[in-house]
């Protein structure tokens, strides 16, 4: 291999055509082991445009899903296809990929305005373009003002907005955030959503990896359920609830007259029981959350009730992957 | 306390007030889905009993630190050595014992001549010890390096210090005992076999006792010079632990004293005919006070005693490094 | 991408490769460990000055070789004057305070470095040279059978044989010419000579270029994999090899401004301090040249062998220990064996013979220097006198320690290129190597 001097990249040598119809990123029956671990197994998928949330727990092979189509890992079986090329000891696909590794190592040493032009000039920019650039993706996720500190001296929101700037400062088709909302504070969060909302709305296609629900479904309805390595659920989040309608749950109220808003509720058809375990608190059990909380919000507000927690035990990824794996059906 | 606050598994505390979450977000077709709050867990009833029990005694606590890391050589449940320490070990201890085999190897062929190239005697007893090459050059500085290489800054680094200091102990007991483990490892490896040597030689050639009553004198004076050896590697060792955090940096660190002083010795030795800077070199020094008290032929030209004061000088600034940077190290992830 | 107007091959290689090796750069000189190996790396070849200058301004001895400076006969006239006179050097009754008309005792420092080395340093196989400068060969009663001892025709001269085989002179002089050597001068050049190419040797291409390379070498690639941080640079569109190939240039970027700062400086003191009627010894710039260009390329070597030992596996630094030891062994093998076709398979071994080779250009008379130290006026072999002192003159011996002739059978130029073209192909070979099993690395 010869020392590419023009600086071109390999991306520029290797032809690799962009097949009009070949998805963003495509899964064929992939599998990866480590040793005698199976981290996925099997998994077929092909996504194109908008924002995707790959939802699952701890270990369930999310972060190995992404270095698979980032080209870290070399598939055990089956093929991974970025743009319709095999990531796999061929960078050139990078260059329309902005990737957010889910480790929290950094360069402590580095500003973030550095950190992002460096890795803009490994896209094939100019010293200047690429500061240029960095000023503009730091604007984007909000770190104008810190942009000239150092990246050690930043809380954990501003490393991962850092993280994405880096991973934005080519204009990317593709953008991949390993749980970019790990560890931040509320305030961060928002933030960070925000940001990638409005990628979205821009027309990238993300991929977002997360193991809390909420924070996906604030973001986007797409989603991908992966569960010990395999493909649980695809498709919008509503249509996934709301198969999981004809299975009682719970819903926990707290507000000032648990009585009163209890007739009240009493009137929807989907309530199947109650029960008081305070004055305050309300419990209510349903066969169709979705029809419930869709008349809900009506009966509160007509009625003036004073609400103060909604809480729906039921209803986080835990209880969803156990429905949809049977562990509660 | 009100009824309320009981904390059982039904009445999960989840501290969230959502009310944005009855009006829905902010897209329409949202609007009738409520934002589930993320499950926070649970605090399950659950019994605080202090612990009654009377400490154990100081030397108790250490000895179990002290275990902890020797027996991590041999058995899992211990300190993890990495795996090519453990093969470096091995292989250490089986080289140095190339003397062990040949004196047998004699003994059982009965060569009286080449036994006396390899049998128990002045010259092989100091080899055994502070021969160079290819012992300390290769073998024991690779095994010093390999011991302290993370013994103390990989629990800097890990933050896995801090659970000994939250532990009831003291920190001079905690190096300490690191010291002294990583100095019974190599102990083993190079005193063990100069006993072997020792007591096969006795064994393979049926010596008497005035065979014994001869020699043994000398033997011990090699003993000496061993522990003198793995203390000023262990020491030196133990200061570049302390004073990184890397996990390779103390090694390459240790091996760079121990052979770049050598080599620069040498140097100043070829060119200028002194032997005098030897005396920065932890090895020769060590050999020079070994080849003094062993009585070999003696290579440097410089009064032996001035190798103990650098001996003793060495180990006392290693000590004292080691030691400010321990009680003043902090606690942390570093 | 499409190329810019004002686009030139420098603004092109803005991009990745300086990104990189700028990168590379500044991680090094934000860690302090870095600059505590640097300093120490200088620390050590400054104790190593600290000697050359204590020896530069120390005095040598001057010994008294042919033993002319003596009065065995107790009259009060040396050796060296009966001698002129030729008078008996045994006889208390003989000495030329009797001649007419008599002739006064000359003090004895008159005898002693009387007479001193007059030859023609040349790189031809068969030299007559040599010249009696105190007399004593040419104006004594001596026949002149006696005065051309090594039978060539003239007499009070000396024959320099080269001896393929040995790769040394043999000295066939004639009695009385050259016999009583400046100690002081030899010496000092001899040192100084030594120093160079022991520094050189063993300081720059052993100690540096070995231990340097393995405290910053080893962990370019394999720190930033364990910590995760490669994560960063392998999601962007660059080759592994072009990665591995600019953490190389960065290391270099710090590695060799130091090389040569350390160099330049032990040029600039050595050419002040060393031995010689001018004010700087500006011959001795190619040598060093020779020593800094050994430097570069050995610690080019040694970065790309460690990084790729560093790549190949997380205990790298295991088996770069013994390569390490391997490359001491022949570092020393070199400097006595330069033939040993072991070398072949070193780094230390071609890098030395950069020097070697540097030594031959820029002192061609270095295999008969050598030789004048050892034969020293004739005291260590044939010559007819053999008293006092050493057999050897001072600073021989450093010198036939640190110098060594070329072990290719080429000459110095030649050896020169071939050990050049070597070592960089020992560099492009590692990286490949490393850039192979880079490619092929899972990050996790």
């Amino acid at each position: 291999m010869i020392p590419d001097l023009a600086q071109e990249g390999k991306a520029q040598e290797q032809q690799w055509v962009p097949q009009p119809k070949a998805p963003v990123v495509m899964f064929n029956n992939v599998g990866k082991t480590y040793g005698r671990y199976q981290a996925i197994g099997g998994i077929s998928l092909a996504l194109s445009g908008g924002v995707t949330g790959i939802l699952g727990l701890n270990g369930a092979g999310k972060s190995t899903m992404f270095k698979l189509l980032m080209g870290k890992l070399q598939p055990s079986q089956g093929e991974v296809r970025l743009f319709g090329t095999n990531p796999w000891k061929n960078p050139a696909p990078y260059a329309r990929v902005g990737y957010v590794p889910e480790n929290e190592n950094m360069y402590d040493w580095m500003t973030a305005h550095e950190f992002v032009s460096i890795f803009a000039r490994l896209h094939g920019l100019t010293r200047d373009e690429a500061k240029i650039e960095a000023e503009r993706v730091l604007e984007f996720v909000g770190l104008t003002d810190v942009m000239h500190k150092k990246i050690g001296l930043y809380s954990k929101g501003m490393r991962q907005r850092a993280k994405i700037a880096h991973a934005l400062v080519n204009d990317p088709e593709l953008i991949i955030l390993d749980e970019p909302l790990q560890g931040c504070d509320p305030l961060a969060r928002t933030t960070i959503m925000n940001v990638i909302r409005e990628l979205g709305r821009m027309g990238r296609t993300i991929l977002l990896s997360s193991h809390i629900l909420s924070e996906i479904e604030r973001i986007t309805e797409q989603i991908v359920i992966l569960h010990q390595g395999r493909l649980l659920a695809i498709g919008n989040l509503h249509a996934i609830r709301e198969q999981l309608d004809n299975i009682p749950h719970t819903i926990e109220i707290e507000c000032n007259d648990a009585k009163s808003l209890a007739r009240d509720v009493l009137s929807l058809e989907v309530v199947h029981g109650l029960q008081f375990p305070s004055p305050t608190k309300l419990k209510i059990f349903t066969h169709h959350l979705g029809e419930f909380h869709k008349r809900l919000p009506r009966i509160i507000v007509d009625n003036e009730h004073d609400v103060m927690v909604i809480n729906n035990p039921d209803d986080d990824l835990q209880s969803i992957l156990g429905y949809l794996t049977g562990g509660y059906g | 306390m009100t009824e309320e606050s009981t904390l059982d598994a039904s009445n999960p505390v989840t501290g969230k007030s959502r009310m944005d979450a009855a009006w829905g977000s902010e897209s329409s077709d949202q609007a009738s889905i409520a934002q589930p709050v993320a499950q926070t867990g649970q605090v399950f009833e659950q019994v605080y009993v202090p612990w009654q029990g009377t400490l154990n005694p100081r030397w108790m606590r250490n000895w179990a630190i002290f275990r902890h890391h020797v027996l991590g050589i041999v058995r899992k449940g211990h300190r993890p050595w990495g795996i090519p320490t453990k093969l470096v070990l091995i292989f250490v201890l089986i080289a140095s014992m190339t003397d062990v085999a040949l004196t047998l190897l004699f003994a059982v062929i009965g060569e009286p001549d080449l036994y006396e190239l390899w049998g128990v005697g002045r010259n092989n007893l100091y080899g055994h010890v502070l021969g160079f090459f290819p012992r300390n050059m290769l073998y024991y500085p690779l095994v010093a390096a390999l011991l302290v290489g993370g013994v103390i800054s990989e629990d800097r680094s890990n933050g896995t210090s801090a659970l000994y200091f939250s532990r009831p102990i003291n920190r001079f007991d905690y190096v300490g005992m690191k010291y002294l483990a990583v100095a019974t490892i190599q102990s083993f490896i190079i005193i063990g076999t100069l006993f072997l040597y020792y007591f096969v030689d006795i064994l393979a050639m049926g010596r008497g006792w005035a065979w014994i009553l001869d020699t043994f004198p000398l033997f011990l004076t090699t003993v000496f010079c061993a522990i003198l050896l793995v203390v000023t590697y262990t020491s030196i060792g133990l200061a570049l632990s302390s004073v990184s955090r890397g996990k390779f940096f103390p090694g390459i660190a240790l091996l760079a004293v121990l052979l770049g002083t050598k080599t620069l010795a040498a140097i100043v030795n070829g060119l200028f005919d002194s032997s005098i800077l030897y005396l920065i070199s932890p090895y020769d020094s060590v050999a020079h006070v070994g080849q003094a008290l062993i009585g070999t032929n003696i290579v440097y030209d410089h009064p032996w005693i001035w190798s103990l004061a650098s001996v003793v000088a060495i180990n006392a600034v290693s000590l004292y490094v080691l030691s400010v940077r321990v009680s003043s190290m902090e606690v942390t992830r570093e | 991408m499409k190329k810019k107007r004002g686009e030139t091959i420098w603004t092109a290689l803005d991009r990745k490769a300086t990104a990189i090796a700028e990168f590379t750069m500044r991680q090094y000189r934000t860690r302090l460990s870095t600059w505590v190996v640097l300093g120490v790396g200088f620390l050590a070849i400054f104790v190593v000055l600290l000697f050359y200058i204590d020896a530069m301004n120390s005095e040598i001895e001057a010994v008294d070789n042919d033993g002319d400076s003596f009065d065995w006969d107790g009259d009060g006239y040396v050796n060296g004057q009966e001698f002129k006179y030729g008078t008996d050097i045994y006889d208390e009754l003989s000495h030329p305070g009797l001649l007419n008309p008599p002739v006064e005792p000359e003090p004895a420092s008159m005898y002693i470095n009387e007479d001193d080395y007059d030859w023609d340093y040349s790189d031809a196989s068969y030299i007559k040279t040599g010249y009696d400068n105190d007399g004593d060969c040419t104006d004594s009663s001596l026949l002149p059978s006696q005065k051309d001892d090594n039978g060539d025709g003239n007499p009070c001269n000396i024959i320099l044989r080269y001896d393929v085989s040995s790769g040394s002179y043999f000295v066939y002089a004639d009695p009385n010419v050259d016999e009583d050597p400046d100690e002081e001068r030899y010496g000092k050049e001899a040192q100084h000579r030594a120093f160079i190419l022991g520094i050189g040797k063993l300081g720059f291409v052993f100690l540096l270029s070995i231990f340097i390379p393995l405290f910053l070498a080893t962990g370019l690639i394999r720190d930033e994999m364990n910590s995760g941080t490669m994560q960063y640079m392998t999601a962007k569109p660059i080759a592994r090899g072009e990665i591995f190939l600019y953490r190389i240039l960065g290391y270099l970027a710090i590695v060799w401004p130091y090389l040569l700062v350390v160099c330049t400086f032990l040029a600039l003191v050595s050419g002040f301090m060393g031995p010689g009627d001018q004010f700087f010894r500006f011959g001795d710039l190619g040598i060093w040249f020779s020593i800094l260009i050994a430097a570069l390329l050995a610690t080019l070597v040694y970065g790309m062998l460690f990084a790729f030992l560093g790549v190949l596996w997380k205990y790298g630094i295991i088996l770069a220990l013994p390569i390490a030891a391997w490359e001491l062994g022949m570092a020393l093998l070199s400097m006595s064996v330069p033939e040993s076709s072991f070398l072949r398979m070193s780094i230390v071994g071609w890098s030395m013979s950069i020097i070697d080779s540097g030594a031959y250009l820029v002192w061609p008379d270095m295999a008969m220097f050598t030789e004048a130290g050892s034969w020293a006026g004739g005291s260590n072999n044939d010559g007819p006198f053999l008293f006092f002192g050493s057999n050897e003159l001072p600073g021989y011996g450093a010198l036939e320690w640190a110098q060594s002739d070329l072990g290719l059978g080429m000459g110095p130029y030649a050896t020169t290129v071939v050990s050049v073209i070597v070592l960089l192909f020992q560099a492009a070979f590692f990286w490949f190597i490393g850039q192979l099993i880079f490619k092929s690395k899972e990050i996790v």
